[in-house]
């Protein structure tokens, strides 16, 4: 079964805005990583909210494991994704560890007392994203790329089969993306999926099954890296000449903009 | 600090108890005239009426109202995002000064003898109903115009509730006007907080109607903590944002007009003590709520005992929110400046 799908989906912010989402369709499947790749304000992060069910779709439907979002328990939906935004709250005076364990909330009964299973599974989340030693340090204190590992945490306690990640990457450095992309590999063996919405084009052919291109809020490309990392496709969509090539070490497509000095 | 928030919650309240307890017994030895203990227990007049009568509903009633106005301090300061919120910053001061006023005004006229009859049925005095009465108006009130898009949105709830307290204190400076001396001081001395000797069944009672505010204010403090991640990263964790905010608003809009309906309005005691509680306990809802609540008990019966004591020689007392204004407004300076 799907882990989620996305028909037809339109989504206006207000009622006289242009959409932001015009018609999108994309689905993952157990198993799989997809990139959502696109300009600014083609609509990733809208879309991102939507597979999520923090926006509604005045259009469309979105799926989670078969089950409309809108018809889903506010709980029901955090057990079945796990959303990280791209801009998490930098002055909460909790601690990493404190944080983590937020993920478990769905979980959790009436008076939210987490009991040593919680623990363990926040814990373990740190531990994946290289966060185990900020453990008891306020996340205020943190730095920007400390503070992303801590949330990821946050999203890998939840224990949701999906992932949708908002721009995971953008403040981490080269090992700790790595880092991430192996977790997600990791899950994905294990029956999981994730939507990362990501900038970095490289990383999208290097770490995703699969990559959407979205443009003027729509889907104008799918399919795997290397069909979609092309310069014809993408030179007009960014609005800029763009160059791939073939990683020599790996075969993956390199994305690169051609920048004159 | 790797415990469950439950042994937290646990180990603060095994603290905090004997402080409360501690508090208690320096209430109950601090008053005008010695007291023998002994004699009180043997029901040896006057010790058992001073012990009773008067020095035990006054401790209990310090507790109560102190527990009321820090776990709603508490509340307010999760909703709005921000530990400078006080209990009142929604507008309920205003809100429960105005009802005082208008009650205290109109004592003779019809409104004045259905208030008296009401608050009669009740236990209460006019005045305290009509504070109560006015402290969850200005609540629904806030309520109603600090929505937007049928969610009530913190921060223009906040300014409803600082416009409209400052409304009614031009209000009440205008009813102050046409008021008797002995009538103004009354008024103003309620505004200043005071705490009175009140009947042990309505004590009783009382501490049952704050039971069920602190009961759903203390089932919501695991969502609370997630509201500080922004409503977004709330939702996402399966939270109701608009429900938890509506919940935690009437709980505490309810707590702090119980506590007004006997003492008026006692100030810093929801400011201070969330924030020194959050100082020992971190930033957890789930233990700073029990914590502030027994907390803020202590403190209250011990800013009482110290008004009675500083002015023992004067054969008066200050009101008890003077007080807490005078202890508390340095020691918050400081814990703010000791926090890094």
């Amino acid at each position: 079964m799907r882990l989620l799908e996305v028909d037809g989906v339109r989504y206006r912010h207000a009622a006289a805005a242009p959409e932001a989402i015009a018609g999108a369709s994309l689905a993952v499947a157990g198993g799989e990583v997809v990139g959502l790749i696109g300009p600014n304000a083609a609509g990733k992060s809208t879309l991102a909210r939507l597979c999520c069910g923090l926006l509604a779709a005045q259009q469309g439907s979105v799926s989670l494991r078969g089950a409309r979002v809108d018809k889903l328990s506010r709980r029901e939906r955090a057990r079945r994704v796990a959303f990280l935004p791209q801009h998490p709250p930098h002055d909460l005076s909790f601690t990493a560890r404190e944080v983590a364990l937020m993920g478990r909330a769905p979980h959790l009964g009436l008076w939210s007392l987490e009991g040593p299973n919680d623990l363990t599974r926040a814990t373990a989340a740190l531990a994946e994203v290289d966060a185990l030693d900020l453990a008891d340090r306020p996340v205020s204190q943190l730095s920007g790329g400390e503070r992303q590992r801590v949330f990821l945490a946050r999203a890998f306690a939840q224990e949701a089969s999906l992932l949708v990640l908002d721009e995971p990457t953008a403040a981490l450095d080269l090992a700790h993306q790595v880092l991430l992309v192996s977790a997600l590999r990791r899950r994905a063996r294990e029956g999981g999926g994730a939507l990362l919405v990501l900038h970095d084009l490289a990383l999208a052919g290097a770490a995703c099954d699969r990559v959407v291109l979205l443009h003027r809020g729509r889907v104008v490309a799918e399919g795997a890296p290397a069909e979609v990392l092309r310069s014809a496709i993408l030179s007009p969509v960014y609005g800029t000449e763009v160059e791939v090539v073939a990683n020599p070490a790996t075969g993956q497509p390199l994305v690169a903009p051609r920048i004159q000095r | 600090m790797n415990r469950s928030a439950a042994a937290r919650a646990a180990l603060a309240v095994a603290v905090l108890v004997p402080v409360v307890v501690l508090a208690a017994a320096v209430g109950l030895s601090t008053g005008a005239g010695a007291l023998s203990l002994r004699d009180a227990l043997r029901g040896q007049e006057p010790d058992a009426t001073v012990l009773f009568r008067l020095r035990l509903p006054r401790v209990l009633l310090a507790a109560e109202v102190g527990a009321a106005l820090s776990v709603a301090g508490v509340a307010l300061q999760a909703l709005l995002r921000n530990p400078l919120a006080d209990p009142f910053v929604f507008g309920l001061s205003g809100g429960a000064a105005i009802g005082t006023a208008i009650v205290t005004v109109a004592s003779g006229s019809a409104v004045g003898v259905a208030a008296t009859y009401g608050a009669a049925f009740l236990g209460l005095l006019p005045a305290q109903l009509a504070a109560m009465a006015g402290a969850m108006a200005a609540a629904l009130l806030v309520f109603t115009l600090g929505r937007a898009r049928g969610q009530l949105e913190p921060s223009r709830a906040l300014l409803v509730g600082v416009v409209f307290n400052s409304f009614a204190s031009a209000l009440v400076l205008s009813v102050e006007a046409v008021l008797r001396p002995d009538q103004m001081q009354a008024v103003s001395l309620w505004l200043a907080g005071t705490l009175g000797y009140e009947a042990m069944p309505l004590l009783a009672g009382a501490g049952v109607a704050l039971l069920a505010p602190a009961l759903v204010l203390i089932a919501l403090a695991g969502r609370l903590n997630l509201l500080a991640l922004g409503d977004e990263g709330a939702a996402a964790l399966g939270v109701d944002v608009g429900r938890t905010r509506l919940l935690a608003f009437f709980a505490a809009s309810a707590a702090v007009g119980i506590a007004v309906a006997f003492t008026g309005l006692v100030g810093f005691v929801g400011l201070i003590v969330p924030h020194a509680v959050r100082l020992l306990t971190g930033p957890d809802h789930r233990v700073v709520l029990p914590a502030s609540a027994l907390g803020g008990a202590a403190f209250l019966v011990l800013a009482d005992a110290l008004a009675r004591v500083l002015f023992r020689g004067l054969g008066a007392e200050p009101p008890v929110g003077a007080v807490t204004a005078i202890v508390g407004a340095p020691l918050f300076v400081l814990l703010m400046r000791s926090r890094r």
